[in-house]
C-alpha cells in the first residue's frame, strides 16, 4: 500500500541530510534548525532526546519499522507502553526496529525524558513537532502505531503497510474490554515477516488526539 | 460542513451587532449578542471546575488535569466525546429513578454547550468572565485526623496486566471503643486506586487467617469475614472514590470501632502503564458522642441463581424481601461483575405503588458506587423490596472476561459473576416495643435466604444467633443442629450449640457439644473458654480451673481467662491468687470490665475503699453498670460518703427501673440523712414495684410514724399484717403506736 505522503517525505529527506549534516560539524544542533528552517526545510524523521535530527529509523537488515505514537499526557497511551515494550522484545531477533514518535505540539525533550525515566528507557525515541511522520502514515491518535517496510531501493524509503490501533482493548474512550481479542499490531509484524497480505483493524485507534499548532 | 459555516455567520453578526452596540449604546443587543457564544472563560469553566476538576486536578486521580484553559483546549475533543457518550462525569444511575445526593450526571444542557464550544473551535473568551479555578491540597481534608492508620507494606502494582483487588489490613490501634464521624483515605497513588470499599472486621478474622503474610495483602475481589457471636449487623456503606476523600456520616451515625477490630481496605488497582507503589493511609475522625440512630445494612441477592449458559444475552436474577418493620431507606448499593447489564431495585408499597430506588440501565463494573438518597425514602412496614438484574454473557457483551463466552456462576473472582442489592435501611421502633427492629429485619432477611437455599448455612447461623438474643433457645438449638447435619465438625456451630443448650438448661448436653468441637479442633479457644465457664456456673471448680489455665498455656496473654480463672480462685477462697490474677487481666487488658470489678470487690472486702473506688471508676467507664454502682455506692456508705452514696442509688435506680431493691436503698440512705419525705417517697416507689412486701409495708409504717402521720402507720403496719399475720415486727410496732 502506498500512500500520498510517501514521496513527499522522501524528497524532503534527501534534502534534509545535505542541509543539516553540512552545517552540524561547524555551529551544532541550534543553529543548525534555524538554518534548516531558513530553508523552510524540516529535520529528517524528527529529533531524538539529544535534540539530534534522526535520519534513519532503519538499519540495513531491518525487516521493519513500527512507529508507535506516544504522547506523554495521554493515558491510554501510557498503559500500552508495557505491551509495546513486550512486543519491541520478542520482534527485536528478527530485525523488527520499534520507535516511540511523540508528536505534540508541546512536547519538550524534557517532558519526553521525565516519561522515558517513569516508564522505561527506549533505544529508539523521536519527536515530530512538525508532523512529517504523522502526516505521512496519516496518524491522527495516541496510541496509534504504523508498520513500515523499507524498500529494496533505498534504506529510507518505506512502504506503510498497516496503520492504526494496537488491539481491539478499546472500543471507545470508557469502554474497553478486561483484554484484547485481536492483537492487530502484531497480526500486522507476523504478517510482514511472513510475507503475507497484512490485515488491516476492523476498528479506529482509541486514545488522545495528536496536537497540531494551535 | 454546516457548522463551521453557521458558526462563522454567528460571529460575523456577533461582530456587527456588537459594533452597532458601541455605535447605538444598545445594552440589550449586546447581552443577547455575547450569550451566544459559547466560551472558555463564560461557559466552559464553570462546568469543568464544577464536574470535573475535583478528579482532574495535579495529584489527583484523573489522569489529567483540567484546570486551565490550556488544559481544556488540550483534552477539548476528548471531554466532548466523554461527556457525548456519558463515560464521564462517572454516574450510572438514570435521572428520574431516585434522587440522590452528590449527582454527579451532568445536565443535558452542559453537555451540548461543551458540543457546541469544541465545534467552534474551543474560543477562550474574554479573561473578565473566567471563574476562579478550585485550589485543591493535599492536606487532609476535615484538618488533622484523631487517629492516622497506614497499610503495613506498600505493594508494587505492575505496569501492565488486568485490573488487580487487593485486600489491605489494617489493625486499629486504640484500648478503647471510638465512635467515627468521618474517614478520610490517601490512597497513596491516586491515579492506580479506582476504588475501595472499607469493612470492619470485629474479629480481626481477616488477618488470623493469614497470620504470616497479612502485611502484603490478601488478593481477591471479595472477602468473607467472621463478623463474632453478638449480633451486630454492619450498618454503614464504608465506600471511598477518588473524588469524595471524606466519608462523612450522617449527625448521629457515628459507626463503631472496638478494640481488636481490623479496618480492611478492598481496593480495586488499575495498572497505568509503568510501575507503581501504593501505600494508602486512613485518617479516622472520632465524636465522643455514641450513635442515637442504628442504621442496618439489607442484601438482596440470588446467586444460586446465577448460572448464566455460554452466550446467554438475557439472563434475569430476582430476589424480593417483604419488610417487616417500616425503614427509610438511606443508601443504595448495586453490584455485579463484568456481566451484568441492567440492575433494578424497587419497593411494592402495601397500598401498590412502585418506588424506584434504582435503575441502572448500562452497568459497568468500573464506575460502581454507593448511592446516598437525597432525603430518606420511607418504606412502610409490609412493603416488598424487589431486585431484578439482567446480564449479558454474549460475545457482544464488551465487558465479558471470558473469550468465547463460558458458562459463568456465583463467585468472588472476577470471571465469576455476582449480583447483589444492598441497601442502608434505618428501621423505625416497633410501636409500644422494646424490641430492636434490626433483629426483626435480620430475621426476614435471613428467612429469605432460607427460601432460596434451606442449606445456607450463614443464614441459619445467623438466624440461630437472632433467636439467641430473643432468649428462643430451643429454636437456636434446632437451627445449630440443622447446620450440623451438613457440616458436623463445625467447631464454631458445636460451640454456639453448646450456649444454646447452656441457657436453655441442658448444661449436660452443653458440656458434650463443646467437648465435641475440642475434638474436632483442640486448640479452639472459644469451647475452652465457654466449657470453663460452664463448669464455674456449675461449682465445678477443679474443672474450670484446668480450662482456664489451658487456656493461658496456648496465650499468656489471655486477659479474660485470667479474669475467669481469679473467679474461680475467689470462689475457691484463694483470695491473694485471685488478686494477682485479677491484676493480670487488667495488665493485658486495661479496659476489661469484669476483672476492675472483680478486683475492686476484693478491695472492699479489704477495707481498701480507695483502691476499690479508683477500679469501680474505671471500670464505670467501660460500661454503665448497675452492679458497679451498687458496689460503689455501698462503698461510698462505708466511707461515709453518703451524698455520694445517694448519687450512685439514683442511677442504680434508673438503670433497672422495675427493680423494687434500688428504691429500697434509697429510702434507708435519705432516712439516714433525715430527708424524711423523700425516704417515703422511695419506699411507696418500692411498694408500688412489689406490693406484696410486707416488710416494706412495716418499715414505710415505722417511716410514718416518725414523720408524725400516726393514721398512715396505723395503716401501713395492718396491711403487713395482713399480708403476714406472723409479721412480728409489724405487730409490736402497731401495739408502740
Amino acid at each position: 500500500m502506498y500512500l500520498p505522503g510517501y514521496n513527499r517525505i522522501l524528497s524532503t529527506q534527501n534534502v534534509m541530510r545535505r542541509c543539516c549534516i553540512a552545517v552540524l560539524f561547524v555551529v551544532g544542533f541550534l543553529t543548525a534548525a534555524e538554518v534548516c528552517k531558513a530553508y523552510d526545510l524540516q529535520a529528517l524523521f524528527g529529533y531524538s532526546l539529544n535534540g539530534q535530527p534522526v535520519s534513519a529509523l532503519a538499519y540495513p537488515d531491518t525487516k521493519a519499522v513500527v512507529l508507535f505514537f506516544a504522547a506523554t499526557d495521554c493515558p491510554i497511551c501510557n498503559r500500552y507502553i508495557p505491551e509495546m515494550q513486550s512486543l519491541e522484545n520478542k520482534y527485536a531477533a528478527q530485525h523488527v526496529v520499534f520507535w516511540y514518535v511523540y508528536p505534540n505540539v508541546g512536547e519538550t525533550i524534557a517532558s519526553v525524558r521525565r516519561h522515558e525515566r517513569d516508564f522505561g528507557m527506549e533505544q529508539h525515541v523521536l519527536l515530530d513537532p512538525h508532523h512529517q511522520i504523522v502526516d505521512f502514515v496519516r496518524a491522527s491518535i495516541t496510541p496509534e502505531v504504523a508498520v513500515l517496510v523499507p524498500e529494496q531501493s533505498a534504506a529510507e524509503q518505506f512502504r506503510v503497510l498497516y496503520h492504526g490501533r494496537i488491539d481491539n482493548r478499546y472500543i471507545q474512550i470508557g469502554l474497553q474490554r478486561p483484554s484484547p481479542t485481536r492483537f492487530d499490531l502484531e497480526q500486522a509484524i507476523e504478517d510482514v515477516l511472513q510475507h503475507r497480505p497484512v490485515q488491516q483493524a476492523d476498528g479506529p485507534p482509541v486514545g488522545c488526539e495528536i496536537m497540531g499548532q494551535p | 460542513m454546516m457548522r463551521p459555516r453557521t458558526v462563522n455567520l454567528l460571529t460575523v453578526i456577533a461582530l456587527s451587532i456588537a459594533l452597532s452596540s458601541v455605535l447605538l449604546q444598545s445594552p440589550h443587543t449586546s447581552v443577547h449578542a455575547a450569550a451566544d457564544q459559547v466560551t472558555f472563560n463564560r461557559q466552559i469553566a464553570p462546568i469543568i471546575y464544577n464536574h470535573c476538576s475535583s478528579c482532574h486536578h495535579p495529584g489527583g486521580a484523573g489522569p489529567f488535569s483540567l484546570l486551565t484553559y490550556a488544559d481544556a483546549r488540550r483534552w477539548g475533543t476528548v471531554i466532548e466525546n466523554v461527556t457525548q457518550s456519558r463515560f464521564m462525569p462517572p454516574w450510572l444511575p438514570a435521572p428520574g429513578y431516585g434522587s440522590f445526593a452528590d449527582d454527579r450526571r451532568l445536565p443535558d444542557e452542559d453537555v451540548q454547550l461543551i458540543k457546541k464550544w469544541v465545534t467552534a473551535g474551543m474560543p477562550e473568551g474574554d479573561p473578565a468572565d473566567a471563574p476562579k479555578p478550585p485550589v485543591y491540597s493535599t492536606d487532609w481534608v476535615l484538618g488533622p485526623p484523631d487517629l492516622i492508620l497506614k497499610v503495613p507494606l506498600p505493594m508494587q502494582v505492575p505496569p501492565s496486566g488486568t485490573d488487580l483487588f487487593q485486600n489491605f489490613i489494617l489493625p486499629v490501634p486504640i484500648t478503647q471503643t471510638k465512635y467515627v464521624r468521618a474517614m478520610e483515605i490517601k490512597p497513596g497513588a491516586p491515579r492506580v486506586v479506582h476504588h475501595a470499599n472499607i469493612i470492619v472486621d470485629r474479629t480481626a478474622s481477616l488477618r488470623h487467617q493469614h497470620p504470616n503474610d497479612w502485611q502484603e495483602g490478601i488478593p481477591g475481589m471479595e472477602v468473607m469475614f467472621d463478623s463474632g457471636d453478638t449480633f451486630d449487623p454492619d450498618s454503614h456503606f464504608l465506600f471511598w472514590k477518588p473524588d469524595t476523600p471524606a466519608l462523612i456520616e450522617p449527625e448521629g451515625m457515628p459507626w463503631r470501632l472496638d478494640p481488636g477490630n481490623d479496618l480492611v481496605l478492598n481496593m480495586h488497582l488499575k495498572p497505568t502503564g509503568k510501575p507503581e507503589t501504593v501505600q494508602a493511609t486512613v485518617g479516622l475522625y472520632f465524636t465522643n458522642k455514641p450513635p442515637v440512630a442504628h442504621p442496618m445494612l439489607l442484601q438482596l441477592e440470588d446467586d444460586a441463581a446465577l448460572d448464566i449458559p455460554a452466550g446467554d444475552p438475557h439472563f434475569v436474577i430476582e430476589d424480593h424481601l417483604k419488610l417487616p418493620v417500616a425503614v427509610d431507606v438511606l443508601g443504595v448499593y448495586p453490584h455485579a461483575h463484568y456481566l451484568g447489564k441492567k440492575l433494578e431495585g424497587y419497593a411494592i408499597l402495601p397500598g401498590g405503588e412502585k418506588k424506584w430506588l434504582i435503575l441502572i440501565p448500562n452497568w459497568d463494573i468500573d464506575r460502581q458506587s454507593v448511592y446516598r438518597y437525597k432525603s430518606p425514602i420511607f418504606l412502610p412496614k409490609g412493603s416488598v423490596i424487589y431486585m431484578r438484574y439482567t446480564y449479558d454473557n454474549s460475545a457482544a457483551n464488551i465487558h465479558n472476561p471470558n473469550s468465547p463466552p463460558i458458562r459463568v456462576r456465583a463467585g468472588n473472582r472476577s470471571v465469576d459473576e455476582m449480583g447483589h442489592l444492598w441497601l442502608q435501611v434505618l428501621p423505625q421502633p416497633i410501636p409500644n416495643s422494646d424490641e430492636d427492629p434490626r433483629l426483626l429485619l435480620e430475621q426476614a432477611w435471613m428467612e429469605n435466604r432460607l427460601s432460596k437455599d434451606p442449606n445456607d448455612e450463614t443464614a441459619l447461623y445467623n438466624l440461630a444467633s437472632v433467636k439467641m438474643s430473643e432468649s428462643d433457645f430451643t429454636f437456636a438449638t434446632d437451627l445449630y443442629r440443622r447446620i450440623l447435619t451438613g457440616s458436623p465438625e463445625d467447631t464454631r456451630t458445636l460451640t454456639a450449640l453448646g450456649t444454646a443448650l447452656d441457657k436453655d438448661g441442658n448444661w449436660e448436653g452443653a458440656e458434650s457439644e463443646y467437648q465435641k468441637a475440642l475434638v474436632s479442633d483442640s486448640q479452639y479457644a472459644d469451647a475452652h473458654f465457654d466449657l470453663a465457664q460452664l463448669y464455674f456456673k456449675h461449682n465445678s471448680y477443679a474443672a474450670a480451673e484446668q480450662e482456664y489455665r489451658s487456656l493461658l498455656v496456648e496465650d499468656p496473654k489471655d486477659a479474660a481467662a485470667h479474669n475467669g480463672l481469679g473467679a474461680v480462685l475467689l470462689a475457691t477462697n484463694r483470695i491473694a491468687e485471685a488478686q494477682n490474677e485479677f491484676q493480670a487481666a487488667i495488665s493485658f487488658d486495661p479496659d476489661s470490665f469484669d476483672a476492675l470489678y472483680n478486683l475492686a470487690s476484693i478491695e472492699a472486702s479489704d477495707k481498701n475503699y480507695p483502691q476499690a473506688i479508683g477500679l469501680l471508676q474505671q471500670a464505670l467507664k467501660q460500661k454503665n453498670d448497675a452492679d458497679a454502682h451498687q458496689l460503689l455506692g455501698s462503698i461510698y456508705i462505708q466511707s461515709g460518703r453518703l451524698g455520694d452514696a445517694l448519687q450512685q442509688f439514683k442511677v442504680v435506680q434508673e438503670l433497672r427501673p422495675q427493680d423494687p431493691l434500688p428504691h429500697r436503698q434509697l429510702a434507708q440512705l435519705y432516712d439516714q440523712i433525715g430527708q424524711l419525705n423523700d425516704a417515703i417517697r422511695e419506699l411507696n416507689a418500692a411498694l408500688a414495684l412489689e406490693p406484696g412486701n410486707a416488710d416494706d409495708w412495716n418499715n414505710l409504717g415505722v417511716l410514718q410514724a416518725r414523720a408524725g402521720n400516726t393514721a398512715a402507720a396505723r395503716k401501713d403496719f395492718e396491711h403487713a399484717l395482713t399480708l403476714d399475720p406472723q409479721h412480728a415486727a409489724a405487730r409490736a410496732n402497731l401495739a408502740r403506736l
